[in-house]
Order: structure tokens, then C-alpha cells, then sequence
């Protein structure tokens, strides 16, 4: 620097002093970019489908440039790729209207998260073990050729299991296709927090059995048992959004909403009125402010219909119902039921909403078929403000695949009869379900897949059921590959959201169901499927369904990540066939327990983590260090206790305790929450992995360990909310139980 | 100039968590993993408050989302000895990260604890870094990081918009929080702009700021919840 | 009692500089091996990151800042104290003033380096200095932390002149006493020191207005440091009582640390003839009226908060008053009021020991009450949601016990190099102007208080 510039520079750092102590100048000196410089990256907008859950909700993802390390054909190195950024909810698709929930937001970590399974792996360790060794394509595929041949050749192709996840899509037509033509039993699909018991109860009421779409937009009243419909249950974003209309979207109107369930819930937590009562009695408060309607003589009984037809008593206007009955049935006091009868026939239009913990009960399908009714009896189905059912494309219509439908095998029955010696699979498939993890340990799904030959997963990674398998072919992410769903509910109209691949695979991975079509054609008698991809089955099915633009259905999808309309006659799933009145209306029969009460004095109630679900996505980082969002914990699973339980077990906040069924143990820590009701203790489920990546292994506790194998008397399914358990102390907070917020009260609970 | 600012309706909140994830996956912000969560350093530039009112059998649940506030009188901007903290001339505190020498004094000041600290270099599991948004700056150790509005958001839109030499719409930039938001509980836009939406919920008579006495004049406006009698 | 003549003041209190006994490097490497731990602990911080600080959100002050106000505050003890009593020309001071100055600057230097300690990029320290960047960019001067960079800056400038001053003509009295490299290290040192009146004068002249000079410096330093607090819109740190609150507990905690300091010297130097039972008493009496003027604060404090129930305030309040922080709340009204006012309001216990005894209770109380200032207000600031706590982690103790440690390094080592208590000054009778500096006498005791 010579002199003169030394001066200069002098003299303007001295004005700059001289500046700077007067006035507001930092942005002259901050900004030296001005902001027409900053040019941000170029993006890239695609259309996308979320798969975390069945919803089906439409993305828009966002991809830019990005340097990856990859393995292509042998060589490693750093490649530039089109890489997502983001996820977003699609703008204009007709379920989630541009929301995206925290779990489909986190949905691109699958595709990026560090232990997913990059190539195909046989296993060289005992199973479970977690051994395995690279194996390419070709041998993978020969293999399976090969173990699938030898049951063709000994004419045992009925011992082909296939366990999936719940949700209606091409890929599970396609894959029901596949079985169906090897001569396998259909799919056999399991979820915890299923909902078997409501899509009986619809087919029953309504003559569809199916989840229901609730115009939550135009309602005035909503009366929700148990159903978490804002968190976890059902379509969740496409219930958001009708609830913020709900609630303001109309000029001066704003939907009233009251919540019936002994544990808040996320949901529970924005209504007006909470209603807590003693679990498995819901279906006996509706049924009373049925009653206490039907009294009035503004709903006479036959407005209900079939759906009223199926409860004892009905056309009697329920006399055993009376607010006294269900006071004395559901500790809720008479004055109150009076309340939400009142308000439930006076705004119009009501609607009521069940799912979840109610049905969860051994007389799960009476309390589903009761909030049916009492649905019916103000003719909420199909009016504005009430519910609908989402009109089905049947794919196999579509593709003139001509396979028959079977039913399908319950997960529970194909594992008792394995293992009491009947029939057990020579070959299983195991494509996105850990029934290993979610089912009840009494049900031994692990025992019995210890015994099956060969198990072949397709998973992105090694949970506690694929690491059971003897090869894994590693499917795509939902980036990676076409991406679709066929909405169960959320919309009025028909919905496919599909999308084709968003980038190009990270891994050496193939997407299942071109996987299943080659195999398919390999096989010793090819099964003649006639697609030669899956994205020819996807042209195929939406060949037939009218076009916006004109230029095909699938082309518009291409572009929008969705399709909706009107369904063409004949390409429609039909209403269930069974409109025969139940031949003997139910009543009310009390819930049963597993466990005697003096022993075991707690109701437990494990729910579906707002984050993980029921822990299938506890291995995403963003979902585990988000707080939940009724205790702030991240990374930790508790069990919550009404305050004057736990003083009265001697036990405060944090403690290391043991929650005990009949069935197991599992020792966790505890948040003492004013929103659950003394008798009853609820763990969040989704954690407790034991082989689940990095982030989720060995971490928390897994309330499924202490469920007793007790069902729906009527359906069959699990009754998961039907344990008790005995809660004790057994030490001091131990530093696990991790909580993002310093309070639980905004008022002067420091002085309390 | 534009004044950006939000309305939160708490009437159309169910504390869903959702802008939550999206605010980590449009800014880059790292997880810390359970030891470091376990001992406070958890950032979270937009956390859903739940306080619950009352006990069982009568009791309540409030959510309401608290990101920064984007005060027109922040108090974090006057104690910031490095300018690092800032504001904008279209009413943004801003944090320029590479200025930040980590007195976290600003942090101190903000009534609202909406100011985060890096305390060791964040890092992403390979190869969780492809997801890494290429707008955001990455933090070291030692900064401070907070809610920006995305303001890389905003001023893409900006720029966009003189490019096409028109103003930008309202509702045309939406922070990652507001996009993700199924039950729309967050409105951006310009306050100054008395016909945009945002302006239009401010005026509400159901809106507050969130703790007005200390003088920090936010430019979120909070919409309470109603109650049905 | 016989006072030391000229000749044996010399000899005494140059004896220290050149007899060295194993004692001394023993100690040297004691206090060493802990302060090199500490700049290991620092070290480690810096490589690792911060993180290993038990520093979390909310809490984004702790020790580093509490150690910071701490030793800024025990930095009251000398300046102050020695340029006040020079001003009323209390001639007790004389063998005290050194003591205490030195004290400040050792004091400010470990106070001035926890902000270097305490920041996320230490690299960056830099940019708190008004430097001429080409880029234009000056620190922010409407900062508590750039004020804090400048009072401190100048109170460190001033004490260094201060102390310096005043060591010339000792200088030149170790120079005339020893030979070899040390005479020539000293004449160095004396700059050319020969006595003359003329000297005399300009060094008088020169202490007299650095004295007036250091008092509204000292007042401000502490007043500033304050304003870090009460600039902040948080719980119980927005109060307008703070400045002179912050000030009077400097000077309390800063007393404290000269009778500590004093009565190890006096121990270890063997200068019981030079510092005598009446300094003590004469500082105990200064510090109990300093403890209650403190208790006077903080009563006023916290009445004040208490009748003016803001929400958030008694969040804070209880927090300290009967919650978490209590214990340590109350330790700190034992040790800052209770103690020294039994152990110096009595004259029975106003002893050396117990003016020591009660100097550590006053130590530790006013590291305590920074603590309680900063700990609990910013883990209960405002929205519930977001409170929190602390548990200082091993860095952080570690770099805590280290500046402990290196106070008494640098005490030592100085001691070592300079007499520590002010030869000319003692010797009255070779000053130019004795009647300036009347000898200490029973006369010179601080009030006669018979409690």
C-alpha cells in the first residue's frame, strides 16, 4: 500500500467512524452486495408422492445440483446429480391443497439417510446377525428364480407369503397380480394402529369398506371419538386443512369441535370441548346422544337406515341409551351428554368422527357401527359438512388383469397356524412391513420366521424383520422411482397421485416391481404379466380415465403428480355387495381387559407417535429431534401418568419406571401430563428398535412388547387398547427422557 | 420497501410439528443428535409452544408457534458489537453469520429465545449433505443462527420480480413454515401493503403481539384461539 | 510498638526480591501446573468447539461471564482504594497501596481475558477493536460489549500508570542494592531515577492527577460492565440500580481480595512490622460499611421487584428466593452480610483472622451474587416454553480454578520483581515533603468505632 492510498483509506475509515456513531449505518456497511447480485441456485420443480403413509398426499420437489459421492458400475467417485432439496406439499393436489406434514417433510431423508441398504445382500451369518455379503443383481435374481421354481416344481406355490404394509396403490395391484398368478395367497398386510374394524363397520353401515373423507370444511360441529385425525390418523394434511377452514375459512362462522378420548392427543389438544370417558365405552355415548336426538323427534329413527338397523334397540329410539345409562356405562355425567347431544343437533351440519383407540377395543365394531349410526341419523353421509367415500379406481378393472380377488389372510391366523404346526411358508417376502417390531410379541412372528426357508426382503434397510432375511433386494426410494398411491380418503373425487422418478438412483438398488416383473418373466413357467415395466402398468391402468388436457391421463399425472376426476363406469370399486341387514343388530357388551384390574390397575394405551408412527420412521434424524407436541421430547420414548397417579405412586417427572402387562415389561421414564385420566397410562409408540439404522437402534422402549394378543370379537383384529398394566418405580430421572421445553404451564408454575 | 411480516392463527394450529421439519430442511439446520438435545443445544428455529391449562378432567392444551419475531425494535440488534445482527431495510433482523463472533449476547436479549448457537461444527451423516439446501450459508461453530423468514425466499422472489419489472404478489413468497402448513395457521406477506392478507389478519381484533411490554414491536401478529361457550 | 528506621525498611523489603527459598518455586509450579491446565481446558474449547462448555440454550452466559464480572470487580480493590486514600492522604495507606494496585492489574488482565474466553470465535476478537478496515466496517457502538472493550482498555491503561508510577523510586532503590544483571535490569527499570526534588515533584504532581484521573474511570468501568446487563430487556437485569449496585459490590469484593492478598504477604514476606493489625482493621471497617451498603442494594432490589410483581421478574425471583437457586442465594447473603457483619461489626472478631475469614466469605459471596445475577434470570426469561438451566462443565471449572491460580502466580512473580509494599513511600522521612505523608501512627485508625 503506498502513501497515498494509506491517506485515502485514513480518511474514509475516519468518515466511516465518524458515520457509524450516528444514525443507522450498518446496512451501508454490512450490505457491499447489493441484492440484485445475489443470484440464488437454479431449482428445479417436480412433481412428487409422499409414501410414508397411505394418504397419498402430492409433492413438489425441489432439485438442484449437488456433488455425490456414487458407486456406477464398479467405479467410485464424485458425480455432479440432479439432487431433491425439498419436499412440498403439491399446490393444487386435491388431498393435502400444498400442506405437508412433519413426517412427509422428512420423507427425503430416506433417500439420503447414510444406512440404507445400497446394493443387494445375502446373508452369510446366523439370521439376525446382520451379516451379509455384496451380491449382484443377476445372482440375486437367479436365486430367487430359483427358490420360487422349486415350489412351481413341487407344485407348492401356495406357500409363497407375501407381508406388506396397508394402502392402496398399483404397486400392491401389481404385486397382488404377481401372486395371484404364481398361484400365492394374496398379500398379507399388517399395521398396528390398523383400520380393519372401521372399514368393516363402513361396509356394514354404508356399504363401503372404506376409511371415510369428512368434509370437516363445511361442518359446524365436530364430534370426534378417539380418531387423531389432525396427528396420525387417517389422511392427516388433507384433515388440516379442512379443519383451518373449518375453523376460519368461513366470514363469520366457525366450526365447533369436541373430543371424546381419555388421553389428550395432539388433536384432543385444539378442541373446544374435551370429554374424557372410560375406554371402550364410546360407542355407549353416541348411542346416547343418538337417543337423546331421537327423543327430541327431530331425527326420527329410520333416518339412519341400515346403519341404524345394525344397533339393538335402535327403532326404539335406543330406551337403555338415557343420559343416566350413559353416565353410569361411561363416567361422563348425564348434563354433559345432555351438552353434546344439544350442540350436536343444533349445529348443523354435525358430523362424527371414530378411529383409533375406541375401535381398538374387544368391542371395537360396536362402537364403529354406533358413531355410524348416529352419523346416519343426521344424515352425514354424502351431505355437505358430513362424510364421504373417495370413489376407488379398481386397478385390476383398469389393466384387465382378470385376476380374481381373494381375501386375504390375517397376519395373526397365518402365524398361529405356522406355528402350531399347519401350514407354513416355504418363502416369504417382505416388502415395507416390521410386523417383527409392531406386532405384539404373543403373536411370535419372529418365531415363526425363523422357521420359513427363505425370506426375501425388499427394504431400504435392515429392521428388525428384514434382518431375518436370507437376501435383500433393495428397493428404490420414492424419489428414485414412480411414485404413486390411490387415495382411500381425503377427497371427494377419485384421486392417483403418481409421479415419475424425481433423480436418478444414489444406489445400486432396483425398484420392487420392475424386480417382480422380472422375476416374473425369469421364471421357469414366466407369468406372463404384461407389462415389461412398471410405468407401462401405470399407462395401462390410467389409459382409461378421462384427461384434462387431452393428452392422457398419465401425461397429466406426469406433469401434475396427480390425477382426479370422475371415474368411468366400470373402472369404479364397487359398493360392497353385502347389504344384508347384520342378521342379529349388536348391543353394547362391555370391554374386556387383559389382566385383572387389582393386579394390573392401569388401562394402557399406546398411541401413534406423531413423529414415527408406529416406528417406521424412527429412523429419520429430523423426526427424532423434533419435539412431540405434547411433551417436547426428542429422541427418548415415556409413558405419560395423570399428576395425582403419579404422586400417588410416589413417582415425579422423569423417573425411571416399569410399565408391566401380563405379556411384558419394558422400563422407560416418565412425563406426568394433566391430559390423561387417572386409570390410564399411554406410551407413544415408534421407538424401541433394536436393529433400525443409527438413529433409532437400542433407543427407547416399544409399548407393542406389552400388548396382549386380544381382538375385536367381531372382526378379529388386534384390540390393542384392551391391556392393563401395573406401573412401578424404580429410580431417579437417569438423563434419557430428553424434553425441548423448560415449562409445561405459561402461568406461575414456578410458584405453585 | 416492503415490510415482511406474519400472522399466526392459533385458531388454526393443531401444533402438527410439520413447519417445525420444514424449517430444518429449508435452512440447513442440523440436528445435534440425543447427547447434545439432552443438554439444550437442540436448535430449533421455529418450536410450537404447548402450555396446558387447568388439570384433568377440565384441562387444556395451547399451542403457538414461536419462531423470531422479526422485531422493528429488536433488542438483539443494539447489543450485537460486530453488526452481525442487524436490520434490514425491509424490516428483517438480519444475522450475517461470518460476522458473528459469538458474544450471544443478542441471544441474551431476545425476549423470545428465538436465537440458536452452533456449538461445534454442525456435520451430516454421508450422505444426509445432499439434501443440504445450496441458498442457505452453512454455520460454524461459534455463530449465532435464527429464523430468517427464509430470506433467501425472499429475495429470489425479489429478484424474480424485478426481472419481470413488477412488484412481487402477495402470497408469492411463502418461508418454508408457512408452505408446509396444512391447516394455513401461517400468513407471510408485506405488512405495508394494507390489502395483503397478512395486513389484513394484523388488523384482526382477535391479534396480539407476543410479549408487547418489552417494547421489541414484532412483526408477528398472534391470533388467539377462540373458545365455544 | 518500634517502627522500622529507613536503613531496615530497605533491607526488609528488598530482602523478598533476592532471597529466593525452595518454598517460592515450589509454589511457582503449583500455581503453574494449574494455570497451564486452564489454557489447556481453553485450548481444548477452541479445537473441539464450544460445546464442551456447559453453555445451552437458553443460558448462553455462565461462568465465562460471571469470572469475567468477577475479576473486573475484585480489580476495585487497589486503584480505587489506593487513589481515594492518596486523595484524603490517609497515611495508613502507605504500605497498602501497592498491594492493591498491583492487585487491580493483575485482576483486569485475567478479567479482560474470559470476553476472549467466552466468545463462539475467539479468531474473531478482533473485530471488537475500532480498527480501519478497508471494508469500512467498525464494531457497533451502541454496544454494552464495545464500551465494555473501551472502559476496560482505559481503566487497564490508567491502573498500569498507576502502579508504574509509583515504582520508580523503588526501582532505584533495588537498583542501588543489588549488583550485576539485576542492577542493570533495575537501572533500566528506575529510568534514570537520581531523587532530585525536581523529580519528586513531577512524580507527585503525575500521581496526584492520575489519582483524581482513576476514580470516575474505576466508577465507570464497573458501571459499564452493568449496562452488559442492564441494557438487556431481561427479567431482573433491566434496573436502573445496577451502575452503583455493580460498583459498590466491585469495591466490597475488591477490599475482600486486598486482605486476603495482604495477609499471605505479610505471612509468607514476614512483613508483620509493615502491615500491621490496624491496616486490617482499617479495611475491615471499609468493607463492613461497603457489606452494608450492599445489603442496602440489594434490598432495594429486590423489594423493589418484589412490590412490583411483574410476572416474568418473579419468575426470576422465586427462582433465586425459594426455588433452585436458593441455596446458593442464601449462601451469598451469609457470606456477603451476615458474616462480615458479626465478624466486623464486632470489635472483639475484627482481627487479622477474622478480616480474612470474613474476606473469603466476601469473595465467595460476590462471585456467588454475579452468578445469581446472570444464571437465573436467562434460564427463566419470559415465554415458559423456552426456560432452562445450567451445570458448568469441566472447561469451564477448570479455566475458573486456573484464573484463581493465575492471580497468584502474577502476585507471586510480582512480589518476586518489586517490593511489594512502596519503600519511598514508607520512608517518610526521605521524602521531599514529609509533612505530605505524616508517618502512620494509632492516630491514622479509621474512625473510633466501639461497637
Amino acid at each position: 500500500m503506498d502513501r497515498r492510498s494509506f491517506i485515502k483509506l485514513t480518511a474514509v475509515t475516519g468518515t466511516g467512524a465518524a458515520l457509524a456513531s450516528c444514525g443507522n449505518p450498518e446496512n451501508d456497511f454490512i450490505r457491499f452486495i447489493p441484492d440484485e447480485m445475489i443470484v440464488p441456485g437454479v431449482a428445479v420443480w417436480k412433481p412428487g408422492v409422499c409414501s410414508l403413509c397411505p394418504a397419498g398426499c402430492g409433492l413438489t420437489v425441489r432439485v438442484m445440483d449437488a456433488d455425490a459421492d456414487v458407486v456406477r458400475d464398479g467405479q467410485a467417485g464424485i458425480v455432479r446429480i440432479a439432487a431433491a432439496k425439498k419436499l412440498e406439499g403439491a399446490p393444487d393436489h386435491p388431498v393435502n391443497h400444498g400442506g405437508l406434514c412433519a413426517r412427509g417433510q422428512a420423507a427425503i431423508q430416506v433417500t439420503y439417510h447414510p444406512d440404507r441398504i445400497t446394493q443387494p445382500l445375502r446373508r452369510t451369518g446366523e439370521r439376525g446377525d446382520g451379516l451379509y455379503e455384496a451380491v449382484s443383481w443377476d445372482d440375486a435374481l437367479a436365486e430367487i428364480v430359483s427358490r420360487l421354481d422349486a415350489l412351481e416344481g413341487a407344485g407348492n406355490q401356495g406357500s409363497l407369503t407375501y407381508l406388506t404394509r396397508v394402502g392402496r396403490s398399483h404397486r400392491a395391484a401389481l404385486v397382488r397380480d404377481f401372486l395371484v398368478r404364481f398361484g400365492a395367497p394374496p398379500p398379507v398386510a399388517f399395521e398396528i394402529f390398523g383400520d380393519d374394524v372401521l372399514r368393516r363397520a363402513n361396509a356394514l353401515s354404508f356399504g363401503r369398506e372404506q376409511l371415510p373423507t369428512f368434509d370437516l370444511a363445511n361442518a359446524m360441529y365436530v364430534l370426534s371419538f378417539g380418531a387423531d385425525f389432525l396427528g396420525t390418523w387417517n389422511s392427516p394434511v388433507a384433515q388440516n386443512v379442512a379443519y383451518g377452514r373449518m375453523r376460519q375459512g368461513r366470514r363469520g362462522v366457525r366450526g365447533a369441535f369436541a373430543q371424546v378420548e381419555s388421553r389428550m392427543s395432539q388433536t384432543g389438544a385444539s378442541a373446544d370441548e374435551w370429554v374424557p370417558v372410560r375406554p371402550g365405552t364410546d360407542g355407549v355415548l353416541a348411542l346416547g346422544i343418538a337417543h337423546l336426538l331421537m327423543s327430541t323427534g327431530a331425527y326420527p329413527s329410520d333416518a339412519a337406515g341400515r346403519a341404524g338397523a345394525l344397533i339393538e334397540g335402535w327403532a326404539a329410539g335406543l330406551p337403555g341409551y338415557a343420559p343416566e345409562d350413559v353416565e353410569r356405562m361411561t363416567g361422563l355425567e348425564a348434563a354433559r351428554v345432555e351438552g353434546l347431544a344439544r350442540q350436536f343437533s343444533d349445529a348443523r351440519p354435525a358430523v362424527a368422527i371414530v378411529g383409533g383407540a375406541p375401535l381398538a377395543h374387544s368391542n371395537g365394531l360396536f362402537t364403529a357401527l354406533a358413531v355410524n349410526a348416529l352419523n346416519a341419523l343426521v344424515g352425514a353421509p354424502g351431505r355437505d359438512g358430513g362424510i364421504f367415500f373417495t370413489p376407488q379406481l379398481d386397478v385390476a378393472a383398469a389393466v384387465q388383469s382378470g385376476s380374481p380377488a381373494q381375501p386375504a389372510v390375517a397376519l395373526e391366523s397365518l402365524v398361529t397356524e405356522g406355528l402350531a404346526g399347519g401350514a407354513s411358508p416355504e418363502v416369504v417376502f417382505v416388502d415395507g412391513a416390521n410386523p417383527v417390531f409392531t406386532a405384539p410379541p404373543a403373536w411370535r412372528v419372529r418365531e415363526w420366521l425363523e422357521q420359513v426357508p427363505y425370506i426375501v426382503s425388499f427394504g431400504h434397510f435392515l429392521d428388525e424383520t428384514s434382518i431375518l432375511a436370507d437376501l435383500i433386494l433393495p428397493d428404490h426410494s420414492s424419489l428414485e422411482s414412480w411414485a404413486e398411491a390411490l387415495p382411500e380418503s381425503g377427497a371427494v373425487m377419485a384421486v392417483a397421485s403418481i409421479a415419475p422418478p424425481v433423480m436418478r438412483p444414489l444406489h445400486q438398488t432396483r425398484a420392487t416391481p420392475d424386480v417382480l416383473l422380472e422375476v416374473g418373466r425369469m421364471l421357469g413357467t414366466p407369468l406372463a404379466l404384461p407389462w415389461e415395466t412398471f410405468d407401462e402398468l401405470l399407462g395401462a391402468s390410467l389409459a382409461g380415465l378421462p384427461s384434462a388436457s387431452g393428452s392422457g391421463a398419465l401425461a397429466d399425472a406426469r406433469q401434475a403428480g396427480v390425477w382426479s376426476g370422475e371415474l368411468p363406469a366400470g373402472l369404479a370399486v364397487a359398493d360392497s355387495a353385502d347389504t344384508s341387514p347384520a342378521s342379529v343388530p349388536v348391543a353394547f357388551t362391555a370391554p374386556e381387559f387383559d389382566g385383572d384390574a387389582d393386579e394390573y390397575p392401569f388401562h394402557f394405551l399406546p398411541y401413534s407417535s406423531n413423529a414415527f408412527l408406529d416406528g417406521s420412521l424412527a429412523h429419520l434424524p429430523w423426526l427424532q429431534e423434533m419435539p412431540d407436541p405434547l411433551t417436547s421430547a426428542m429422541w427418548s420414548s415415556w409413558v405419560e401418568i395423570n399428576p395425582v397417579t403419579a404422586e400417588r405412586l410416589g413417582i415425579s417427572a422423569g423417573d425411571v419406571v416399569e410399565v408391566t402387562s401380563a405379556h411384558g415389561t419394558v422400563r422407560t421414564r416418565v412425563v406426568v401430563s394433566p391430559g390423561i385420566a387417572p386409570d390410564l397410562v399411554a406410551m407413544p409408540a415408534g421407538q424401541g428398535h433394536r436393529t433400525f439404522t443409527r438413529y433409532a437402534s437400542g433407543r427407547g422402549e416399544n409399548p407393542v412388547e406389552l400388548l396382549a394378543p386380544m381382538t375385536d370379537a367381531a372382526t378379529g383384529a388386534l384390540a390393542w387398547a384392551a391391556t392393563r398394566v401395573r406401573v412401578t418405580r424404580v429410580g431417579p430421572p437417569d438423563g434419557r427422557l430428553i424434553l425441548f421445553a423448560g415449562s409445561l404451564r405459561e402461568h406461575g408454575e414456578e410458584h405453585r | 420497501m416492503p415490510q415482511w411480516g406474519m400472522a399466526v392463527d392459533l385458531d388454526r394450529c393443531t401444533g402438527c410439528g410439520g413447519c417445525v421439519v420444514a424449517c430444518h430442511a429449508e435452512n440447513n439446520i442440523s440436528t445435534v443428535g440425543d447427547e447434545q438435545a439432552a443438554v439444550g443445544r437442540a436448535k430449533h428455529w421455529l418450536r410450537i409452544e404447548r402450555y396446558w391449562e387447568g388439570d384433568f378432567p377440565d384441562v387444556r392444551l395451547k399451542f403457538r408457534p414461536v419462531m423470531c419475531q422479526q422485531c422493528d425494535n429488536a433488542p438483539c440488534e443494539p447489543v450485537c458489537p460486530t453488526y452481525a445482527s442487524h436490520h434490514t431495510d425491509d424490516g428483517l433482523n438480519a444475522q450475517v453469520y461470518n460476522r458473528c463472533i459469538g458474544t450471544r449476547y443478542c441471544a441474551n436479549a431476545c425476549p423470545y429465545n428465538a436465537r440458536f448457537f452452533d456449538f461445534f461444527n454442525p456435520s451430516w451423516d454421508k450422505p444426509l449433505q445432499l439434501q443440504l439446501n445450496p441458498d442457505v450459508s452453512l454455520r460454524e461453530v461459534g455463530v449465532m443462527e435464527k429464523c430468517t423468514f427464509c430470506v433467501q425466499r425472499i429475495r429470489a422472489a425479489g429478484t424474480q420480480a424485478k426481472a419481470e419489472e413488477r412488484d412481487v404478489a402477495d402470497g408469492e413468497i411463502q418461508p418454508a413454515c408457512v408452505q408446509s402448513c396444512g391447516a394455513r395457521a401461517l400468513v407471510f406477506g408485506d405488512l405495508e401493503n394494507p390489502s395483503s392478507e397478512v395486513s389484513r389478519l394484523s388488523r384482526s381484533p382477535r391479534g396480539s403481539k407476543l410479549l408487547e411490554d418489552t417494547g421489541a414491536q414484532p412483526s408477528v401478529t398472534y391470533l388467539s384461539r377462540l373458545t365455544q361457550v | 510498638m518500634t517502627h522500622p528506621t529507613g536503613q531496615q525498611i530497605t533491607r526488609d523489603l528488598v530482602r523478598p526480591l533476592l532471597l529466593t527459598t525452595w518454598r517460592f518455586y515450589v509454589m511457582i509450579a503449583l500455581f503453574g501446573a494449574f494455570v497451564v491446565a486452564g489454557l489447556v481446558a481453553w485450548l481444548s474449547q477452541v479445537y473441539f468447539g464450544f460445546g464442551l462448555s456447559g453453555i445451552n440454550w437458553p443460558v448462553f452466559w455462565g461462568f465465562y461471564i460471571t469470572n469475567f464480572v468477577f475479576w473486573i470487580g475484585i480489580s476495585h480493590a487497589g486503584t480505587l482504594i489506593s487513589a481515594i486514600l492518596r486523595l484524603v492522604n490517609a497515611g495508613w495507606r502507605r504500605p497498602v497501596t501497592r498491594c492493591a494496585e498491583a492487585i487491580t492489574t493483575f485482576a483486569l488482565l485475567i478479567g479482560a481475558m474470559f470476553p476472549l474466553i467466552h466468545i463462539g470465535r475467539p479468531w474473531l476478537a478482533f473485530w471488537l477493536i475500532p480498527y480501519p478496515s478497508e471494508r469500512l466496517i467498525w464494531p457497533n457502538f451502541r454496544s454494552p460489549l464495545v464500551w465494555d472493550f473501551f472502559a476496560i482498555n482505559t481503566y487497564l491503561t490508567g491502573s498500569l500508570l498507576f502502579l508504574l508510577l509509583p515504582m520508580i523510586p523503588d526501582f532505584a532503590v533495588v537498583r542501588d542494592s543489588t549488583t550485576g544483571i539485576r542492577q542493570k535490569i533495575y537501572r533500566v527499570l528506575a529510568l534514570g531515577w537520581r531523587g532530585t526534588p525536581k523529580q519528586w515533584h513531577r512524580l507527585e504532581s503525575a500521581m496526584q492527577i492520575m489519582a483524581i484521573a482513576i476514580i470516575p474511570v474505576a466508577v465507570s468501568v464497573h458501571t459499564i460492565v452493568s449496562f452488559d446487563f442492564s441494557m438487556a430487556p431481561v427479567p431482573m437485569w433491566q434496573t436502573t440500580i445496577f451502575g452503583p449496585y455493580f460498583v459498590a459490590g466491585a469495591i466490597f469484593s475488591g477490599i475482600a481480595g486486598l486482605i486476603i492478598a495482604m495477609a499471605v504477604l505479610r505471612r509468607l514476606l514476614h512483613l508483620e512490622d509493615y502491615l500491621r493489625p490496624l491496616h486490617f482493621e482499617n479495611l475491615g471497617k471499609l468493607m463492613l460499611v461497603m457489606a452494608l451498603l450492599w445489603g442496602y442494594f440489594v434490598f432495594n432490589e429486590r423489594l423493589v421487584t418484589y412490590y412490583g410483581n411483574g410476572p416474568h421478574e418473579m419468575a426470576v425471583f422465586w427462582r433465586t428466593q425459594r426455588l433452585s437457586f436458593a441455596p446458593l442465594y442464601w449462601t451469598m447473603v451469609v457470606c456477603n452480610f451476615v458474616l462480615p457483619l458479626i465478624l466486623l461489626g464486632i470489635r472483639r472478631f475484627r482481627t487479622i483472622t477474622g478480616c480474612v475469614i470474613a474476606s473469603f466469605g466476601v469473595v465467595i459471596g460476590m462471585w456467588l451474587e454475579r452468578y445469581l445475577i446472570i444464571v437465573p434470570s436467562l434460564g427463566a426469561k419470559y415465554l415458559p416454553y423456552s426456560h432452562g438451566t445450567y451445570t458448568p462443565e469441566l472447561v469451564e471449572v477448570t479455566i475458573t480454578v486456573a484464573t484463581f491460580a493465575a492471580m497468584c502466580l502474577l502476585y507471586m512473580l510480582f512480589a518476586k520483581v518489586v517490593p511489594i509494599i512502596s519503600i519511598w513511600e514508607l520512608k517518610a522521612g526521605e521524602h521531599p515533603s514529609p509533612a505530605l505523608i505524616p508517618p502512620a501512627t494509632e492516630k491514622h485508625q479509621l474512625g473510633d468505632l466501639h461497637l
